[in-house]
């Protein structure tokens, strides 16, 4: 046991060290994601839209290299906690992106907290999360911003009594308190809310449980893989009832997955990969060489500008970065131009986002005025 | 292996190896880990710890008792909510949370255990299978009570009677101090009458009932024991990392740790030990492989299986190593008694 012991600790001591010999010009940001397991689909894209983004950066002409450890995470705080710990010990990294989840991002932050290293995570949409300490920002918008918007667009067309649904996590806690504020305080009713498990099967116990209170409107919480199930099945149903959605169930999969079921789901998004303004238009060309041809959904885009928003801030606190320059720089945030439209981090580290009201018609998300 | 090589206790050597691994965990180590001064190195050991001690109390049920235990995790998870919610709730430090997790866990284990303990082989495994997603599910779904899928955030660090032990070197020796106690305690039921009388259930339930075993009443104190010391693990977590969530306690995390005790020997206890170090520093030590490292953990997995299906040190190693070098516990004698395990 002792051998054992030794040989995997000094195995490991290796592993840690290698790679630590840098240039003087380099400077090096930490990414955890989880790169396998059930979430990987997602972290394999924030890598991608990573990369791009470091490419960019470092073919631009800037006094210093970036360089970017990925550390894969599985999407378990374990493994999350250990890459924090990593992260920190490498005095270089002054920086860190990421988690994909909201608890593994939080007991990562646990970490970052104390060894005042700045965290920014393009997904973590935790109410806790930015509340944890000073470092930590995250580059969505929260639904307590996207909650009222809906509210209020779903209200302005007339549609007074909705159901709401949503998955069982955080997020979906979320989705559901920041709707209902919302219709209540512009007079709305919601009828309905019922919390499904990630994952689900078969919706239809829902759905006719949710028909039943007789909804003008269906506002929904789900990415887009439970999505399509639901949309799916709402059809096979042969329901009318209008649905609506969450910028998070923004993604070129969903209709892919749902095909016709998806015509007609309202949702609001910050990134519009038919935007014609040449910087979308540029990471949406980089983004299909990538991925054979393949268009970004809403998540690569934002873990794209989350690294652009980071690699600004280690700019601007260069020379010399040190964690302590890239946060205040951080913290400074104003009108970052990004692809999913203009950032700014407030007071207490949330991203200030326009949102893009969008529908599905013929196959495509289409922007709409109203 | 001969019946007198068993019956020979090699005494005055007794002692020797529990106090190098003892010196190795409270001198050997921490001088490595002050020695790098890396706090990567400090949460891979305590990860270890703590998972040694699920393993182990999970060998107790699985490996000795040999009944296939699916939901381990979940009481784990059990301890771990009430050290959180004991902590935000009612401002209780870490010296009161720690045996009160054990205390739950064990409390809700035993009441879970009263209509499934005569239950046995694959009918056992359904159960606890569904006894852990019932209480993953409580953990997930019970918002009002426990945060549900938010989680909770737990301010409160490892303490000893108000003493802050939230440094790097304080931790460890906590965890460690902890693990070793409660894995000795382990050792102690598992290498004795007591551990005996939970193989022959493993053997036979059957004949060891009809020997005057009474097997019910094993397999529930056996089952609650090993609750007792997952949900004292779940404490060292929720204080350890602040921030615990459902996520941790899946069905996955089980496996894993079943995954632990299968690969390290079956009923053997540093086997079992030797799993959980091998299942947590293994995936670590490969991360330089990226991607792969999973699939390469897998191999290592199902190599010891084919090869070592025993285990990495099974079970009659395990009891050997037991008999001769931990031999406090072996007489051949005792006031005319016959041989046993004292």
């Amino acid at each position: 046991m002792t051998a054992l012991k030794t040989a995997s600790l000094a195995a490991l001591m290796t592993g840690a060290l290698a790679g630590t010999a840098l240039a003087a010009d380099t400077v090096k940001i930490g990414y955890q994601l989880p790169l396998t397991g059930e979430t990987a689909q997602y972290g394999q894209d924030f890598r991608k839209a990573a990369e791009i983004a470091l490419t960019e950066f470092n073919a631009s002409g800037k006094p210093f290299k970036a360089e970017i450890v990925f550390e894969d995470s599985r999407s378990d705080a374990k493994e999350g906690t250990n890459i924090a710990r990593k992260f920190v010990d490498d005095k270089a990294i002054v920086g860190v992106l990421g988690d994909f989840t909201s608890g593994v991002s939080m007991a990562s932050a646990q970490v970052y907290k104390d060894a005042g290293m700045p965290q920014l995570s393009q997904t973590a949409s935790h109410p806790d999360y930015t509340k944890i300490s000073k470092y930590q920002f995250r580059n969505i918008a929260t639904q307590a911003q996207e909650g009222p918007y809906n509210a209020k667009w779903m209200l302005s067309k007339g549609y007074k009594n909705i159901a709401v649904i949503a998955e069982q996590t955080d997020w979906g806690q979320s989705v559901v308190s920041g709707f209902t504020d919302g219709v209540k305080a512009n007079g709305g009713t919601v009828v309905f809310s019922e919390f499904f498990n990630r994952g689900l099967k078969d919706y239809r116990s829902l759905i006719s449980k949710l028909e039943r209170a007789k909804p003008d409107a269906i506002y929904t919480g789900f990415f887009y893989e439970d999505g399509a199930q639901f949309l799916r099945q709402v059809q096979q149903l042969g329901i009318k009832t209008p649905v609506y959605s969450t910028s998070a169930a923004y993604s070129p999969k969903l209709i892919e997955l749902a095909g016709e079921a998806a015509e007609g789901v309202h949702l609001t998004s910050n990134f519009l990969p038919t935007d014609p303004a040449p910087h979308i238009q540029h990471f949406v060309t980089e983004w299909k060489a990538a991925s054979n041809g393949a268009v970004p959904g809403q998540f690569p885009a934002q873990a794209y500008d989350a690294v652009r928003i980071m690699l600004a801030a280690v700019e601007k606190a260069y020379p010399n970065p040190t964690r302590e320059k890239v946060r205040d720089a951080l913290a400074q945030t104003k009108d970052f131009a990004g692809v999913t439209g203009k950032t700014s981090f407030s007071a207490d580290r949330e991203a200030e986002k326009e949102l893009v009201k969008v529908e599905v018609k013929g196959g495509a998300f289409v922007p709409v005025a109203d | 292996m001969n019946v007198s090589d068993l019956s020979a206790p090699r005494r005055g050597q007794g002692a020797l190896i529990p106090l190098l691994l003892a010196l190795l965990v409270f001198v050997g180590l921490p001088a490595l880990l002050a020695g790098f001064d890396r706090g990567y190195f400090y949460q891979i050991a305590n990860l270890a710890l703590i998972f040694i001690l699920l393993s182990a109390s999970m060998h107790l049920v699985t490996g000795v008792a040999g009944l296939l235990h699916l939901g381990h995790a979940a009481f784990y998870g059990v301890g771990a909510y009430t050290a959180a919610l004991l902590s935000t709730k009612f401002g209780l430090g870490f010296t009161v949370t720690l045996p009160l997790s054990g205390l739950v866990a064990a409390l809700i284990a035993f009441l879970v255990a009263l209509p499934t303990m005569r239950l046995v082989s694959i009918y056992f495994a359904v159960a606890t299978l569904a006894i852990g997603q019932m209480l993953y599910l409580v953990m997930l779904n019970w918002v009002e009570f426990t945060k549900g899928p938010n989680g909770i955030i737990v301010t409160k660090g490892l303490e000893l009677f108000g003493f802050s032990l939230s440094g790097r070197l304080a931790t460890y020796y906590t965890v460690a101090t902890v693990v070793a106690l409660c894995v000795l305690a382990i050792g102690r039921l598992s290498h004795s009458y007591y551990g005996n009388a939970l193989r022959s259930i493993r053997e036979d339930d059957q004949c060891a009932d009809a020997m005057g075993v009474s097997t019910a009443r094993l397999k529930m104190e056996a089952f609650t024991l090993s609750a007792f010391f997952a949900g004292v693990a779940g404490s060292l977590w929720a204080h350890m990392t602040g921030y615990i969530s459902p996520g941790d306690f899946k069905f996955s995390e089980s496996i894993l740790i079943l995954a632990m005790v299968v690969v390290g020997g079956l009923g053997s206890l540093p086997g079992a030990v030797i799993g959980a170090l091998l299942l947590i520093l293994l995936p670590e030590g490969l991360r330089a492989f990226g991607d792969f490292r999973n699939i390469m953990v897998g191999l290592v997995m199902f190599l010891s299986i084919l090869l070592l299906p025993k285990g990495l040190l099974g079970e009659v190693s395990a009891l050997q190593l037991a008999r001769r070098q931990l031999g406090a516990a072996w007489r051949n004698t005792v006031k005319g008694e016959g041989i046993g395990w004292r």
